[in-house]
């Protein structure tokens, strides 16, 4: 069901077919002197409408990477191409107006929430900050959004701490969707979550991206999540790419040796006799 | 075959502002000398205050209404402190999930592993060990979890390893007053999937050379299913299913079991849909009459909300409590 208020767009695929892309991203942290490569020289491009997956394991940069493509950190090299615009090469108000359009929803969903302030105003504010709705339309806004992550509306009155962790994941998403994105950057979204909620989560996701017509780049160290939701995926290790292609390749065919230690190390069920 | 561990009907509550927790619910389970059990469950379920409990390490304010635990002949509810400290580290010892918050950052590795054997040879009123046997002692244990330079690892302090090599020391120490049974608290959780593989490999290798007896929790149903013979699935403070890891695994009988698997997905499988199971957990002040489940079980009639399934064994070492067991 699409919701009258989210209008995706779909005239938004530049001429490759890609919405976003980046080039020789390089990030070098500095501490107490010494040089720290977290991300180097990683080249990436996702489909308008594919979820990218990149996985690896801790301290294989791919957060770095996640970060960097939203400019919340600033790359020591490299260029970022969003929508045809070089996001590398924007500041100011003309970053802001950019940012609408790509979001981000972090690993720990307890954390990303402010605990003083309600599930309304944690919904209202994008609302604040990026346009100049308020009073009753603002309010529809924000039942629709609750409603699309299928949770009642009086869970505007809540506080984060009356939430499960799912419900809080879902206000994450419904808070990130608000302003109808088009690329939505999901980083670690159910690590934080049990099994039985992860399905949930990943379930819905899949869903949602159906209905408005979203981009997914999706950072996972859980490989079997990975093959589960996307339709590309990047192995990142010591910051820098080590393979990429459909996820059907690489799973079934992995061409690095790292890529098939990986997927080995995934202990495996026996299947299910029904 | 006498277990060397049993818990018999055992209830446990922690009283909290809010009322009364019933965090344990009648569990039953028992092992054997040599054998590795399982617990899965989710955040919740009870599997690390059941864990602890054994350790006599439980949350400080818990109290056992009911039941109990048998270690080796000794009713571990009545022992002392003294007592305890004869078996806690030495007899039963365990491991938890994340290595560093159980090393002392401020001393090296040798020294954290030397104490443990001090204080194991005073708990258990023998000699004190010389430093050349403490050394040699030391030495043998890290070897034993395959740390192929013992002597640079005792040199170093914990942050200068990495989170495997920190487990692998944990394991050491707990292996020092030679247990008869180790209890491994999410041992994998916090490491990589590489990582983890190589840990869940060393497990494995001390089971079968020191006759180790192992209970496993996790939620990572894949890491109980490549160490454990036994698994118990946990639900709101209740074991709901017990049996041989495979017949769970391959053909679950309790629909909370059922569902847990469903909602896994497969590094093998292509794009099937995952099935999430609706609901939440329950709240365990006010825990849900009858069957724990029953408010998120698609087989619940009336009888679930009304009477706690009994223990009903349906096959060769596989139980299950459910009025409705799957087929």
């Amino acid at each position: 069901m699409l919701s009258p208020v989210i209008m995706p767009s779909t005239d938004v695929n530049t001429d490759d077919g890609s919405i976003l892309s980046a080039t020789g991203l390089t990030k070098v942290f500095v501490s107490g002197g010494k040089e720290f490569r977290a991300v180097d020289d990683v080249s990436l491009s996702v489909n308008a409408g594919d979820v990218l997956g990149i996985v690896g394991e801790s301290g294989s940069g791919k957060s770095t990477v996640a970060r960097l493509v939203m400019r919340l950190i600033e790359p020591t090299a490299g260029r970022i191409v969003f929508e045809g615009g070089d996001l590398t090469a924007k500041s100011g108000e003309e970053l802001r107006r950019m940012r609408r359009h790509m979001q981000i929803v972090f690993q720990n969903p307890h954390s990303s929430l402010d605990p003083r302030h309600t599930i309304h105003s944690a919904l209202a504010e994008p609302f604040l900050i990026q346009t100049k709705l308020r009073g009753i339309e603002l309010e529809r806004r924000i039942d629709a959004l609750l409603d699309i992550v299928s949770l009642p509306k009086a869970f505007k009155y809540r506080f984060p701490h009356e939430l499960s962790g799912g419900q809080k994941q879902r206000i994450c998403i419904a808070r990130a969707v608000a302003l109808e994105p088009r690329l939505l950057v999901l980083d670690e979204p159910t690590s934080a979550l049990d099994v039985s909620v992860q399905a949930q989560i990943i379930t819905f996701l899949q869903e949602l991206r159906q209905r408005l017509n979203l981009t997914y780049l999706f950072i996972s160290h859980n490989l079997a999540v990975v093959r589960h939701i996307c339709d590309h995926v990047i192995v990142m290790n010591q910051g820098k790419v080590l393979e990429q292609g459909t996820t059907e390749s690489v799973f079934a065919h992995p061409q690095n040796d790292y890529t098939r230690q990986l997927i080995d190390s995934v202990p495996r069920l026996p299947r299910l006799a029904i | 075959m006498t277990a060397l561990l049993s818990i018999e009907n055992y209830h446990l509550d922690i009283p909290t502002f809010d009322g009364t927790l019933k965090v344990l619910d009648g569990i039953n389970l028992s092992l054997a000398q040599g054998e590795t059990l399982g617990i899965v469950g989710e955040s919740g379920c009870g599997k690390t205050v059941l864990a602890r409990s054994i350790l006599g390490i439980g949350p400080q304010r818990a109290r056992r209404t009911s039941g109990r635990m048998t270690f080796d002949s000794m009713p571990l509810d009545e022992l002392n402190e003294a007592e305890w400290r004869r078996i806690r580290g030495v007899k039963i010892s365990m491991i938890f999930q994340d290595p560093m918050t159980y090393l002392n950052p401020l001393l090296t590795v040798g020294r954290q592993l030397s104490d443990v054997l001090v204080a194991h040879a005073r708990a258990l009123g023998r000699p004190a060990l010389s430093r050349q046997e403490r050394r040699r002692r030391c030495n043998e244990l890290l070897e034993q979890v395959q740390i192929r330079d013992p002597e640079r690892v005792e040199a170093s302090y914990p942050h200068q390893l990495s989170g495997g090599m920190r487990q692998r020391i944990l394991i050491a120490m707990a292996l020092a007053g030679e247990p008869k049974l180790l209890i491994a608290d999410e041992p994998t959780t916090a490491l990589d999937v590489t990582i983890q593989a190589q840990i869940l490999d060393l497990l494995r290798d001390l089971v079968h050379r020191l006759g180790l007896t192992v209970v496993m929790i996790s939620h990572d149903v894949g890491a109980i299913a490549a160490i454990a013979q036994r698994v118990a699935v946990m639900y709101a403070g209740v074991v709901v299913e017990q049996g041989a890891t495979n017949d769970i695994l391959t053909r679950p009988r309790h629909p909370y079991t059922q569902g847990l698997l469903a909602a896994l997905p497969d590094i093998e499988g292509d794009h099937q849909s995952l099935e999430a199971i609706p609901g939440t957990i329950p709240n365990l002040i006010h825990p849900p009459s009858g069957c724990r489940f029953h408010p998120r079980c698609p087989r619940a009639t009336a009888i679930c909300t009304s009477e706690k399934p009994a223990m009903t064994s349906i096959g060769a070492d596989h139980v299950v409590a459910c009025h409705h067991a799957l087929d």
